[in-house]
């Protein structure tokens, strides 16, 4: 199958170069991108699938007058774009389309992580000096947050908050490099109050009992320590949860099936909806010449549950929709235009028409424009989610007319159906999608429908033959005795 | 023709009374090779069925993707290496049965698969994943019956106490996996020395 696929891409590939030499000088056509968009099917293989996404442009130094430095986060708010540019210790903010708007960098020492809020005031995690630090909308130091006053962490340790989110609610939620307890929480006024949704540690027996009974002392010293992992990445979703990601899992975690997202609700309970074929962990093979897995970086969702996320490793952006399942896969590491170096942090703008990506090696920030497919497909999740099921039977028609290969436009399909109480046009599309969850559903309506229209008919054949049968038996036992009582008489 | 048929009916009381049955097929010559070989390509015939027949609830097999070349395979090398192995530790170990009684009470105990599992593939089409647990749990039912009829009918062919049973059960078990690699051994043995050969053969020519 694979090597079909395979054989079927370098011919597409010889094709297209050759079509490229016969029309050279034409526009450049959504082939033509240095990367494939795909998805992995119930049987876990990677399928192609039309663009979602397609690389438009992207803004560099010579745009917005000064060159980045290592800039490592990303926010979008209301059309304009803040940018922690750590390198260069400031806060850029550009227009949408990439102009110099303003720029904060008053004390500044190595910002790695920015928000802002509804009214514009800006959270800024001020890595070097230790801080969190507010703006308000004119840019003015409104206060600043520093280092938890608690005992929880060890006075030796330095405290360096990476990343920061507030909540509609005004808690404020920040990473802290080194902290692995899970989130740290402050109160609206700033006070600490704990932390938040710590990641849980997991310890085969057999790795216990080798740690704790079979080795000595200098062993157990140079032997990793079981600490739970830390957060790379937050973003608040409109209803106040949490989205976290986490980085580095090894293989060990991924063997054990451990998650790199979830989703904190405000007590910090994971409930990430994981009602996908797989678990949500990017790629589901680790690149082949290296041992490699996604290394989740950012994260970004919509209000309607789907979310993107970003890969560090292999520079790939990654979509689910609000039960988990895949919806496309795109991007790819490289020096082309389009591809990426070090991805540090992705933003979507309000329509999700425009997906960001700022690239901390690149300096730069590069945009990705939503194709009529990718609208068609995340309209139909939206329409779903707001449960218009005539906008969402519309839209699934036209991602299947692009993509007949969509499993999740299929199920999309068969939920309309089953809502219509069509359920066996809605077996036949659950079947397409490969979903045995809900074909399950559809067949036990339509089963229980047969039932009750055919029940009669199916039980009157049954008792007629049963009588037959009985009634010849009968008969035979009779003409058998009439012959014995005949027998006898002779 | 009569007694091939006769013997195959045969089968069904084998399977709800062994020891009188196994007795029966060995020294009363009910039993045929012919109907064992039979019930061995039924059983190939089952597995396709049930690969490609089962509802689509119950049915894990990517159609594309199944092969009934493997299921022959499968079940004629099982079949095959089964008896061998076994014929080869009971004529070791005081066995009374031939290579033919071996073949015989091996191809009677697979028929509680073939009468489970050919109308739980009609069924299958009738139930919910819930209501799958029944279906599965016949499946294990059909598999146990034919292990227990295995070893009875090694028991009772040749004669042995069910200790000495059990032991060779599990004997002929490894003597089917040493069997198979000795096979393997021979033949990447045979296709080195064989290229060996190719490549001296080019060496000289090309000189």
């Amino acid at each position: 199958m694979r090597k079909r696929q395979k054989i079927l891409r370098i011919v597409s590939g010889l094709a297209l170069a050759a079509g490229m030499l016969l029309f050279r000088g034409q526009e450049a056509c959504a082939s033509v991108m240095p990367y494939d968009t795909y998805s992995y099917d119930w049987w876990t293989e990677d399928v192609l699938q039309p663009h979602a996404y397609l690389y438009t442009e992207s803004y560099a130094g010579n745009r917005f007058g000064s060159e980045m430095k290592t800039p490592q986060d990303m926010f979008f708010r209301d059309g304009f774009l803040y940018i922690a540019d750590t390198g260069n210790n400031r806060i850029l903010i550009l227009t949408e389309a990439g102009e110099y708007v303003d720029e904060i960098s008053e004390g500044l020492s190595g910002p790695q992580g920015v928000f802002v809020t509804k009214e514009h005031r800006v959270y800024v995690a001020d890595s070097g000096n230790g801080r969190v630090v507010e703006y308000d909308e004119d840019k003015d130091v409104v206060r600043e947050i520093g280092r938890p006053e608690t005992d929880l962490i060890d006075a030796s340790q330095n405290y360096v908050p990476t990343k920061v989110v507030v909540d509609d609610a005004g808690r404020i939620y920040v990473i802290a490099y080194g902290i692995n307890m899970g989130l740290v929480e402050f109160n609206e006024a700033g006070e600490f109050q704990g932390f938040m949704g710590a990641t849980q540690v997991t310890v085969s027996p057999f790795e216990y009992m080798w740690k704790t009974y079979f080795s000595t002392d200098a062993q157990k010293q140079r032997m990793e320590t079981i600490i739970p992992t830390e957060y790379s990445n937050i973003f608040v979703d409109q209803s106040d949860f949490v989205y976290a990601t986490i980085s580095n899992l090894s293989d060990e975690d991924h063997l054990n099936g451990a998650d790199a997202v979830r989703r904190l609700n405000p007590t910090g309970t994971d409930v990430l909806r994981r009602l996908g074929n797989y678990s949500i962990i990017g790629d589901l093979y680790s690149a082949s010449d290296e041992a490699m897995w996604s290394s989740f970086t950012d994260i970004a969702a919509t209000d309607y549950g789907c979310y993107f996320i970003l890969d560090n490793a292999g520079g790939k952006v990654f979509c689910y929709d609000y039960d988990g399942n895949s919806l496309f896969i795109f991007g790819g590491m490289g020096s082309r235009n389009g591809l990426l170096r070090n991805p540090t942090s992705l933003v979507l703008n309000d329509d999700q028409s425009r997906l960001y990506i700022l690239d901390a090696q690149l300096g730069s920030i590069l945009g990705f424009d939503i194709t009529e497919y990718g609208a068609n497909l995340l309209g139909a999740m939206k329409a779903h989610y707001t449960g218009n099921t005539e906008q969402s039977d519309r839209l699934w028609r036209e991602v299947l007319r692009e993509n007949a290969n969509s499993e999740v436009a299929y199920i999309g399909m068969g939920k309309i159906s089953m809502r219509e109480g069509d359920y066996q046009q809605a077996m036949d599309y659950f079947k397409l999608g490969n979903s045995r969850k809900y074909y399950t559903k559809a067949f036990e309506f339509y089963r229980k429908e047969l039932m009750q229209t055919s029940f009669a008919k199916y039980m009157g054949v049954a008792i007629f033959l049963i009588a037959a049968v009985l009634l010849v038996s009968a008969g035979k036992k009779i003409k058998r005795w009439v012959g014995e009582v005949k027998c006898r008489n002779i | 023709m009569q007694k091939y048929l006769k013997s195959m009916a045969y089968g069904f009381h084998v399977i709800t009374h062994p020891f009188d049955g196994f007795w029966d097929l060995k020294r009363e010559k009910r039993g045929t090779l012919a109907a064992a070989v039979t019930f061995a390509v039924l059983t190939v015939l089952m597995l396709v069925v049930r690969k490609q027949g089962t509802a689509f609830l119950l049915n894990m097999n990517r159609l594309e993707d199944v092969d009934m070349m493997v299921d022959i395979i499968t079940v004629g090398m099982l079949f095959i290496l089964w008896c061998v192995a076994n014929w080869c530790l009971t004529s070791l170990m005081d066995g009374e049965g031939k290579m033919q009684d071996i073949a015989i009470f091996t191809g009677y105990s697979l028929l509680p698969m073939l009468i489970i599992q050919f109308p739980l593939v009609v069924v299958s089409h009738m139930i919910t994943a819930e209501e799958g647990t029944f279906y599965y749990v016949f499946t294990v039912i059909s598999y146990l019956w034919t292990i227990a009829l295995l070893v009875l009918g090694m028991m009772i062919t040749h004669q042995y106490s069910m200790k000495k049973t059990l032991v060779t059960t599990v004997l002929t078990l490894v003597g089917m996996a040493i069997i198979l690699f000795i096979a393997l051994l021979f033949f990447s043995v045979i296709q080195q020395f064989l290229t060996f050969i190719v490549t001296a053969y080019k060496e000289i020519r090309f000189r």
